[in-house]
């Protein structure tokens, strides 16, 4: 989408930044679902948009403002605290989705976040200054990737696209996610949780219902239990009647490795009980009285009561 | 690899072009300091001597004027209109190079925008950006040209400019992060208004 750089390439460049802007800004709503100022949102199938779940505050009236100022009602088909997004849906098939971009993207890439905190469609020029694996959340969702920002996002940005010179949507931005910076939740992410939403209304996870934390095990305590880690998990809580509960997990017991995969920090357990292993039987090999024992559980899914 | 040459190319196309932009708003940006305070910038708007500014930097009936050769010249404060932030200074000279100037409703968001200015007062600073939101003709907060560019005290009265080193707006204020500049139609308007009470008076025009 090259422009004709009648004033060379810095004037080129500057076409093609507006030309994303103006591409992808077709598919940029306003959502009105708090107090104060409107948060952003992206149309992402026909008649399906996903924001951001921090500003939707309320789960009835909401209404979104379309790139050309015509007002739709849309209602709350789901949301996922833990990846901070939600999916609206609309009456009828209005908008015209985003093209997501392809695979990483790179440190040093320009990139565009796009707002709608009104009527008009705003913009702030950046580059992704970090690239990452997959990483959790501090409410347990998993993101595909770790993309970190040199960009100003400013209110009302939440919810809106991070938007590559191509015009195509790297992700979703929100700065629900972490406290001092934005962060944005790559579009194979939002792919991913939006299916889940459409059709369940929820992101199931896995749950065993235990807490734990992190505990040293002496050398004396390794030897007798016949392993090489120096750290387990003891378990602090059992919920009554969870999985754990069933399972015979008891308050004390010490979680050394979950199927043969040792487990050091609380994460570890969270990383193995995505939405697939539900129903599925774990083993837990734990250590009891000083001695080690295998416990079997059936994974169950995570309660649905946090928000 | 012949891709990353061609990269490498193309952004340093970019860089120089960038790099023209900001020596040809440096030849229409003044220093302006009034009653002692750190300096504001300003724009030669017309050949004969008129320097557009700030109000808020131009409180008093006079200032002093720094061109850009390091010339020092006294300037007479003509107009102020602190609803607009506007003020008109007259230098004398009949040889000052004015700016070029575009209309910032022509401008769509993400269009790149450079701002001159001397930020925390380091002089004839550049900094980059892009347009968050173009104005409209409306009155209020709608009728400003918002740009998402890093400015700072001291960037007042200086230029915000167009890919092409025209002057799209008077940078005024810095809400929320985001750089609040008066465009040029507004500027011209008041100008016009300047002009038309100087014809009005006993100069002549």
């Amino acid at each position: 989408m090259s422009a004709s750089s009648s004033g060379g390439p810095l004037a080129a460049l500057s076409d093609d930044l507006a030309a994303a802007v103006d591409t992808v800004g077709r598919s940029v709503v306003a959502i009105h679902a708090r107090r104060r100022i409107p948060a952003s949102g992206v149309v992402w199938q026909p008649g399906v948009i996903v924001a951001a779940h921090h500003t939707i505050q309320r789960d009835d009236d909401i209404t979104v403002t379309l790139h050309d100022g015509t007002t739709a009602t849309a209602t709350l088909a789901g949301r996922d605290p833990s990846t901070d997004l939600a999916v609206l849906r609309l009456a009828n098939a209005a908008g015209a989705p985003a093209a997501a971009a392809d695979g990483a993207p790179r440190v040093g890439q320009l990139v565009l976040a796009l707002g709608r905190p009104g009527t008009a469609v705003t913009a702030s020029l950046g580059i992704v200054s970090a690239v990452g694996g997959e990483w959790r959340t501090w409410q347990g969702g998993t993101i595909d990737r770790f993309i970190r920002l040199d960009l100003s996002v400013y209110d009302g940005f939440s919810g809106g696209p991070l938007v590559d010179a191509g015009g195509r949507v790297v992700g979703i931005n929100t700065s629900g996610l972490a406290r001092a910076t934005a962060l944005t939740v790559p579009a194979s992410t939002v792919a991913r949780v939006t299916g889940q939403l459409l059709s369940r209304g929820h992101v199931a996870r896995g749950w065993l219902g235990i807490a734990t934390q992190p505990v040293r095990l002496p050398p004396p305590l390794q030897r007798s239990l016949g392993t090489e880690a120096d750290g387990g998990l003891v378990v602090v809580n059992v919920e009554p009647e969870s999985p754990a509960d069933r399972g015979g997990l008891l308050i004390g017991d010490i979680l050394i490795a979950l199927d043969d995969v040792p487990v050091r920090d609380p994460g570890d357990v969270l990383a193995a009980l995505g939405g697939d292993r539900i129903g599925k039987v774990v083993t837990l090999r734990v250590a009891r009285g000083g001695r080690a024992e295998q416990v079997s559980v059936t994974v169950g899914e995570r309660p649905r009561a946090r928000r | 690899m012949p891709g990353a040459e061609s990269i490498l190319r193309g952004a340093l196309g970019v860089e120089t072009a960038l790099a023209e932009v900001a020596e040809r708003l440096g030849r229409v940006t003044v220093q302006v300091r009034a009653g002692g305070r750190s300096a504001g910038a300003g724009v030669v708007w017309l050949r004969n001597g008129v320097v557009i500014t700030n109000a808020h930097v131009a409180p008093g009936p006079r200032a002093e004027v720094v061109l850009p050769d390091g010339r020092v010249l006294t300037a007479v404060v003509t107009a102020r209109d602190p609803r607009r932030d506007l003020a008109a200074l007259a230098v004398t000279g009949d040889d000052l190079e004015p700016a070029l100037r575009a209309d910032a409703r022509g401008l769509r968001a993400g269009e790149l925008v450079v701002a001159l200015g001397h930020p925390l007062g380091v002089a004839y600073a550049a900094a980059l950006g892009v347009v968050h939101r173009a104005p409209t003709g409306a009155r209020g907060p709608a009728g400003w040209l918002h740009a998402d560019i890093l400015l700072a005290p001291g960037n007042s009265g200086g230029p915000l400019a167009d890919t092409q080193g025209r002057v799209v707006g008077i940078n005024a204020m810095i809400v929320g992060g985001l750089g609040i500049a008066v465009p040029t139609h507004v500027v011209e308007a008041f100008v016009r208004d300047v002009e038309t009470a100087m014809r009005g008076g006993a100069r002549a025009a």
